[in-house]
């Protein structure tokens, strides 16, 4: 929109007649900002297993499901976890381990399928990028096996599969293990929740109100 | 009158009346005091417990300073760099120097789009610049998603907090609404009823309104990538179903790269709701194919910011990531609620963002607003030293009363004018206070207090007693133990 | 040891049952107490009504009478946040540099009641006694800007005969402000109707503090409203003994 050039020239001479007019080499801004001081916490104290159990403590805090299983045991975990929810019509990226869609339900894999067939799915499998322990966080980068980002809001019920290497304790951490930034993110910590009514905390607004994590021990 | 039994106040800092004044009928509405003293008190205990469980709170608050600062002195590289990361990921991007050509740009991109209505997720950006009621009066309708801003548009009612904004709101009040406006007699007041005729109402705006309007909590020069952090999920529905996203931003909320948001989201859901994370956070990255927005759009706003930033105390203002811990922790605030403040930013942070946005035009009364308790201060979690800018304020505001007539009219100027004078010498002083001492005792009650002082002592004495002004000052006690020594 | 007393303005004119205290209590601990006759007023109540011309009058002049002073003792937070935050301010954007040296020179001399006698004369136990139930009211600026930390409670704790009684939301503002309390007396006024309430859930006989602002302003409500409390300020408690009973006036 060419209307708006002049502005961004406006805008950006306002804020260059502010900030300081010291010659630019190369990476000096680059420079400036290694420089920043960062005295918090980059890593956690945990090991693995208290990181796994305080996972599970939060995700316990906030009403989601947790099941632990192993990874030979994942499909049986996941068609137990399914059936518990007696729920019948689920939805599923389309890269998920063939082995992980139950039989004795009615799968809709998401080969571009129209919203209006995934808003009437009871639920939805998926596997997860990462969690963090410490505020009980599964993050989603929405890749081939976790589905796009409205696969995993319309349905009512998520089911998650997570591995325990995913796993770990804090937020720096998650972030030293992305490689590179990733293009979406959701980072889900508990249901949607309100408490604009009187600070009466509701879970369950728009989103899945149930969510259940199937945690795989793969030491 | 709108359900809650107030006028409708106005939050527009060009009308709104001074503070002392817009606080007078808050405090004399005690269903919103109880109300809001209800929301700080459950909020300022959960932030408590979340900030004394991390050993490495300070130092995350000193990170956050330092990026904030740095992003703030480079803004204009960080902003380039986003603006061409975004435009490569598929994103438009528009800057605006004032809330008149930011809603222009908007309604253009609306028109191009053919839409009549738009979903939007809550953004303090769009209510700056007054967003709504120019799109409702050029014919698009607006949808609110958010609880809250529901509440608040259904019920007519303007919000008073940024981050809960109808705390003033209680249940049968929100019951009344939703009965109303939705079309549902029969509601009961139970918060989660009425939380799921809050749902159900949306869900058939969020799968067939095909464009979204929502704001920014940063965005990511690194990347262009752009995040939101919510609680209740209507955030993701407006940033995935919809065909197209207009994102409105301020300039100053950009950070340095995607990493820097392991500082930023650990403090701002324990600010801002006492939680660890939030329910639900989203970044996004210009379009992606097969997810989300086929367009996406952003608009990035001035209006007055870069003039904050030439400003070398006041630009602190703008490290402000919208938390509103500042509000929570004030004694001001807990007193009057949001609506005292005249403006769509409310509470500590309102009291010198408003001003300078305005230029120091309008809301020269909200820089008086505070104690200088310092508890905003000691909360922020990116260090505003937000009473050092409210008294550099306050000097300049008194310097744009110097030059007016009215203030000879204004006894408090005049006053601490003369007593200037008086401080100036300690003979003055002293006569002064022999003066002040006989004047006293006319009015001097014979329980030795006084109760009643004219005019501005008058505001004073209204709730409190005034000792009466001893025989003799400390200095005459010295001089007299000094001579009786010799 | 020497000590200046700047007895502050406010205390000079309604307050000087303070100052005698004060005076009484550092000679008792052997401190020989000077008097700068020609003292008047920190600027605070000017600064922080955005009155910066007139600020930095008094702050020069401060200055100037207590250039040479081995140190100062301040019966006031408040006083002394001001000279440690805004004289800074002052002087840099009113004053030359010779002003500014002479301050910078000068304010590590310059001491709050408690911290004087915790830090420079290591006095925790003072010899005092007040038999009556006290709560102590931590006034945002020795809470906050001067970070007074435990250093009241210590005072407090080594007189005989006292019940501390704590008091809850103790790092609320109480609404005084300054000129806050006239330019927005209302809210002024419910800021301290909320405070009242925790503070006279204490039970106590005595509210006191480092700041007679802030008593001043709690106190007028106290007797206003009967309420069965009185204010007064800690040095007047620290300085009281079985012999020299604590001046209470009114």
């Amino acid at each position: 929109m060419t209307a708006t050039s002049s502005s961004r020239e406006t805008i950006l001479a306002a804020i260059r007649a502010t900030t300081a007019a010291t010659a630019k080499q190369a990476g000096w801004l680059d420079e400036a900002y290694q420089g920043l001081p960062r005295t918090y916490n980059r890593i956690g104290r945990l090991d693995r297993d208290a990181s796994l159990n305080l996972l599970i403590e939060r995700l316990r805090e906030y009403g989601a499901g947790i099941a632990e299983t192993t990874p030979e045991a994942l499909p049986d975990a996941i068609a137990a976890q399914l059936a518990s929810t007696g729920k019948r019509r689920f939805a599923a990226p389309a890269a998920l381990p063939s082995n992980w869609l139950a039989p004795g339900f009615e799968w809709r894999v998401d080969n571009d399928l129209p919203t209006g067939e995934i808003e009437h799915c009871e639920g939805v499998l998926t596997a997860a990028a990462a969690a963090i322990a410490d505020s009980g966080t599964i993050v989603l980068h929405h890749g081939p096996q976790e589905g796009r980002r409205l696969l995993t809001l319309l349905p009512d019920i998520h089911v998650c599969v997570l591995l325990a290497s995913q796993v770990v304790e804090t937020l720096p951490e998650y972030f030293r293990q992305c490689i590179s930034p990733p293009e979406l993110v959701t980072w889900i910590s508990g249901p949607s929740a309100t408490a604009d009514i009187e600070m009466t905390r509701i879970k369950g607004v728009h989103g899945p109100r149930t969510l259940h994590v199937i945690l795989a021990r793969d030491n | 009158m709108t359900p809650t039994g107030q006028p409708h106040a106005e939050l527009d800092p060009r009308f709104a009346p001074p503070f002392p004044q817009a606080a007078l009928p808050v405090l004399r509405n005690p269903q919103l005091r109880k109300n809001v003293a209800h929301a700080i008190d459950i909020i300022q205990a959960k932030r408590g417990r979340l900030v004394d469980e991390k050993d490495d709170w300070q130092q995350l608050r000193s990170a956050a300073s330092a990026i904030r600062s740095h992003v703030l002195e480079n803004l204009g590289a960080y902003l380039e760099e986003f603006e061409a990361r975004c435009i490569a990921a598929g994103g438009h991007v528009y800057w605006a120097t004032d809330a008149e050509e930011a809603r222009r740009i908007i309604l253009e991109i609306l028109r191009q789009e053919q839409a009549s209505e738009v979903i939007k997720i809550k953004t303090m950006t769009s209510a700056e610049i007054q967003l709504n009621p120019y799109l409702e009066s050029n014919g698009v309708r607006v949808h609110e998603t958010d609880l809250a801003e529901i509440i608040l548009q259904l019920g007519e009612e303007p919000p008073s907090h940024i981050v809960v904004p109808a705390l003033h709101v209680n249940r049968s009040q929100v019951r009344e609404i939703f009965a109303r406006k939705m079309g549902l007699p029969e509601l009961s007041d139970d918060p989660q009823i009425l939380t799921a005729a809050a749902r159900n109402y949306l869900r058939e705006k969020f799968l067939n309104v095909p464009t979204a309007i929502g704001g920014a909590n940063f965005l990511i020069a690194e990347t262009g990538g752009v995040a939101v952090v919510e609680s209740e999920g209507n955030g993701r529905m407006c940033l995935t179903l919809p065909r197209t996203l207009i994102t409105l931003a301020g300039i100053e909320k950009v950070l340095p790269r995607f990493d820097d948001l392991e500082v930023f989201l650990q403090l701002l859901a324990r600010s801002a709701t006492g939680e660890r994370m939030n329910p639900y956070t989203s970044l996004w990255t210009g379009t992606v194919k097969g997810d989300g927005p086929e367009r996406f759009h952003v608009v990035l706003l001035d209006n007055g910011r870069s003039r904050i930033l030439r400003r070398p105390v006041e630009r602190q203002t703008l490290k402000c990531i919208r938390c509103a811990a500042c509000m929570n922790a004030c004694p001001v605030y807990r007193q009057t609620g949001g609506h005292a403040y005249g403006s769509v930013y409310p509470g500590p942070i309102g009291a010198i963002l408003t001003p300078q946005l305005q230029q120091l035009h309008h809301a020269q009364s909200l820089p008086f607003a505070s104690s200088l308790c310092g508890a905003c201060y000691e909360v922020c979690p990116v260090r505003i030293n937000i009473p050092e800018v409210l008294l550099e304020l306050r000097s300049q505001v008194t310097n744009q009363e110097r030059g007016q007539t009215k203030r000879f009219l204004d006894l408090l100027y005049l006053g601490l004018r003369f007593a200037n004078f008086l401080f100036a010498s300690s003979r003055r002083f002293h006569l002064a206070q022999r003066i002040g001492r006989i004047g006293a005792r006319l009015v001097t009650r014979k329980d030795g207090w006084i109760h009643s002082l004219p005019s501005i002592g008058g505001k004073w004495t209204q709730t409190r007693d005034l000792r009466g002004l001893p025989d003799e000052t400390f200095h005459e006690w010295w001089a007299n133990r000094k001579k009786e020594a010799q | 040891m020497r000590a200046s007393l700047f007895i502050t303005c406010y205390n000079d004119t309604l307050y000087p049952e303070t100052g005698r205290a004060v005076v009484a209590l550092l000679e008792r601990l052997g401190v020989e107490v000077s008097f700068e006759a020609r003292q008047t007023c920190c600027g605070q109540m000017h600064a922080n009504t955005g009155f910066r011309p007139e600020a930095f009058s008094q702050a020069r002049r401060f200055v100037n009478l207590y250039r040479d002073a081995e140190q100062v003792v301040i019966p006031s937070s408040s006083c002394v946040a001001m000279m440690r935050e805004q004289y800074p301010t002052l002087f840099e954007e009113l004053g030359d540099e010779t002003l500014r040296r002479e301050y910078l020179a000068l304010i590590p001399r310059i001491y709050e009641l408690s911290e004087f006698l915790l830090d420079r004369l290591q006095a925790e136990d003072v010899g005092a006694y007040f038999p009556h139930r006290v709560a102590y009211h931590a006034s945002c600026h020795g809470l906050r800007q001067l970070a007074l930390g435990d250093r009241p409670y210590r005072l407090l704790a080594k007189v005989r005969g006292i019940d501390l009684a704590p008091l809850a939301n103790v790092d609320r503002c109480c609404g005084f402000g300054g000129t806050f309390s006239v330019k927005n007396a209302e809210v002024s006024s419910a800021m301290l109707t909320t405070k009242l309430q925790d503070v006279l859930a204490t039970r106590a006989e005595y509210l006191t503090g480092l700041d007679n602002s802030c008593l001043m302003h709690l106190g007028g409500a106290m007797h206003r409203q009967y309420a069965g409390m009185r204010t007064i300020h800690m040095a007047q408690i620290l300085a009281a003994t079985a012999s020299c009973p604590a001046e209470v006036v009114a």
